[in-house]
């Protein structure tokens, strides 16, 4: 009971809250996912992103209680898989680097990340 | 020999081991059709010739020495360009990958190579495998072969595209929500999605990984059947592929006592032309010996809203790992760590990529999660439990592929509707089943309509001979698109 009622009490909450999914949300959703977009792809997505997520509310009329996450698919099969902590299947260096946009003496050059160096 | 296209894999590998034509001159033959047709068709994002026309030199020496050959000797095979190739481009027809080549071969790949498969060239996808009509490519579109103003249907649409026009009689694919089933049903021929994990995914770029899976297409479900043998095969490199013996396919063609069962109340709003041909391919079942029986699946009707927040979440953490920094474009103005992510992303994808990251950001972000992402992955298991209760009464189960036939490119712009267009292949994918699409006749505008039977986890076998048995007893397998029927020259 008490958890139907927070249920409840959350879904009117997440309602609430994505219906305001808006220009600020996606804004800070492309700080999250550290993608930038064009103005014109801003508004598309905005749309297209609003459209699937009102559609998407379709799930909340499943009574999901007591039934456990989906995991792993085939529940017949399913095992732990160990191995002997051992090295190999190396790619060698020089054909790792070779698809490296930028490096510099057999290692991939990134700007500074600490700030001062 | 001439019309080598008209043959089926199976037949052209006959050919070929009883010396009625060389390797060599297979590869000739086929790289010949590619360069006469591709441009309209776009199936293929590169031709792998020269590679092509030194493994098959090297196929015929085989040959001329007497050692055996693979069960795929010189069948020309088409690879969706998620696949690696080693030292060759795969692009997953993204700017982002555009000159990335692959330093191993993916297992499939390697599989089909060890069995004497010919391989043709990387075919044209939606970008990362993320679409329904191949429009996503970031390089151009495929067409249908069967009419070119339509789409070939996605999103292995290039692969699907050349083994109907017989640029290749075999190509790869990977089904995450139907990418193998419906281009295979909307271009006329068989395309197949394993059990999970059948098959090892190895090698394979990974779009939503509790969901993808590679499969074959071709001209026939022998030449299915055939691939299977080849690539379903356990590999310890892929901790998801199945510790199982790779398995025998013979076929039969009789579906005596066999259970089929229909989701009728799911499938009610069928429009018109599908429902009669669905109706007639329930009729051919049926006079083959198949019980058909009403089954309750209503659960399905979720099946999209539960996909498009877990393939999203999926993809979301899969693609992260294209940052600009180890392999991929990275953008040149870019001056801080941060802002060579964002650029890089920026430039490197396109719109619906962009599009399916940040909702699946937004379905695992704090305060969401439980919302949307474990809200989906229960009813996930609602999904899963209800297939397990019709497989209890049934050996399996007939859909329709797709609601329609093939439509025009670029005349679905409403992305909810472009998702819709799944709403019969990706329950498949929801429980890990076993799925398979068989031509079943054409639409009244002539483009080709599909039948899908869906069986029980691990079933391949069984699903493909029933498959089999429907295609022998119809005609429209093995029918050329009209302006492909030519020979190469």
């Amino acid at each position: 009971m008490t958890y139907l009622a927070l249920d409840v009490i959350l879904t009117g909450y997440l309602w609430m809250i994505m219906s305001k999914f808006n220009e600020k949300t996606l804004e800070n959703l492309k700080k999250l996912c550290r993608i930038d977009c064009t103005p014109e792809e801003d508004k598309d997505i905005l749309h297209s992103l609003g459209r699937v997520l009102e559609y998407v509310e379709l799930l909340k009329e499943v009574d999901t209680t007591g039934v456990a996450s989906c995991n792993y698919v085939l529940q017949s099969m399913l095992k732990n898989l160990m191995r002997e902590d051992e090295i190999k299947d190396l790619l060698p260096r020089e054909q790792f680097l070779s698809n490296a946009p930028d490096q510099i003496g057999g290692m991939i050059r990134v700007p500074p990340v600490i700030k001062g160096s | 020999m001439t019309n080598l296209h008209h043959l089926s894999a199976v037949e052209l590998n006959k050919a070929f081991v009883q010396g009625d034509v060389t390797a060599l001159q297979i590869a000739e033959y086929f790289l010949k059709r590619i360069e006469n047709h591709n441009q309209q068709l776009g199936a293929f994002l590169s031709i792998l010739g020269p590679r092509m026309i030194l493994k098959a030199e090297r196929l015929d020496l085989k040959r001329s020495q007497n050692k055996p050959l693979g069960k795929l000797a010189g069948v020309p095979v088409a690879i969706k360009d998620n696949m690696h190739i080693a030292g060759e481009i795969t692009s997953c027809a993204s700017k982002f990958l555009k000159n990335y080549r692959a330093p191993f071969d993916a297992t499939a790949i390697r599989l089909l190579e060890q069995e004497d498969a010919l391989i043709t060239g990387k075919t044209n996808l939606d970008e990362f495998a993320m679409g329904s009509s191949n429009e996503n490519s970031a390089y151009f579109n495929a067409h249908n072969p069967w009419d070119l103003e339509c789409t070939p249907g996605g999103s292995s649409g290039g692969s699907a595209a050349a083994v109907a026009a017989r640029l290749s009689l075999i190509g790869t694919g990977s089904d995450t929500g139907g990418s193998i089933r419906q281009p295979a049903g909307f271009c006329g021929i068989v395309g197949y999605k394993p059990t999970y994990g059948r098959v090892s995914r190895y090698g394979l770029v990974a779009f939503a990984s509790s969901l993808d899976q590679i499969g074959p297409f071709a001209t026939t479900v022998a030449d299915v059947a055939l691939t299977m043998e080849v690539i379903g095969r356990h590999c310890p490199h892929d901790s998801t592929s199945l510790d199982l013996p790779a398995e025998s396919y013979s076929l039969n063609t009789t579906l005596a006592d066999v259970k089929i069962g229909v989701p009728y109340r799911f499938l009610e709003n069928l429009k018109p032309e599908a429902r009669a041909n669905f109706e007639n391919n329930l009729h051919v079942l049926k006079s083959l010996g198949a019980k058909i029986l009403n089954i309750d699946l209503d659960i399905l009707k979720y099946s999209i809203a539960v996909y498009y927040i877990l393939a999203t979440a999926e993809a979301s953490t899969n693609l992260a790992r294209f940052d600009g920094i180890r392999y991929g474009i990275r953008e040149k103005e870019a001056k801080t760590l941060d802002e060579i992510y964002e650029f890089s992303r920026k430039e490197g994808f396109g719109r619906e990529v962009k599009k399916r990251i940040m909702l699946g950001t937004y379905v695992l972000s704090a305060g969401f999660q439980d919302a949307f992402y474990k809200k989906a992955q229960k009813v996930r298991t609602l999904v899963i439990d209800a297939f397990e209760a019709a497989f209890a009464e049934c050996d399996a189960i007939a859909m329709p592929v797709a609601p329609s036939g093939a439509f025009p490119l670029q005349s679905i712009n409403d992305p909810l509707e472009m998702y819709l267009q799944d709403i019969f292949t990706i329950p498949a994918n929801l429980a890990g089943l076993p799925a398979i699409s068989v031509p079943s006749g054409f639409d009244s505008r002539q483009m080709p309509l599909g039948l899908q039977l869906v069986g029980p986890q691990l079933c391949d076998v069984p699903l493909i001979q029933y498959a089999h048995a429907f295609e022998q007893a119809t005609q429209f397998t093995r029918k050329i698109p009209p302006l492909f029927k030519g020979s190469a020259s």
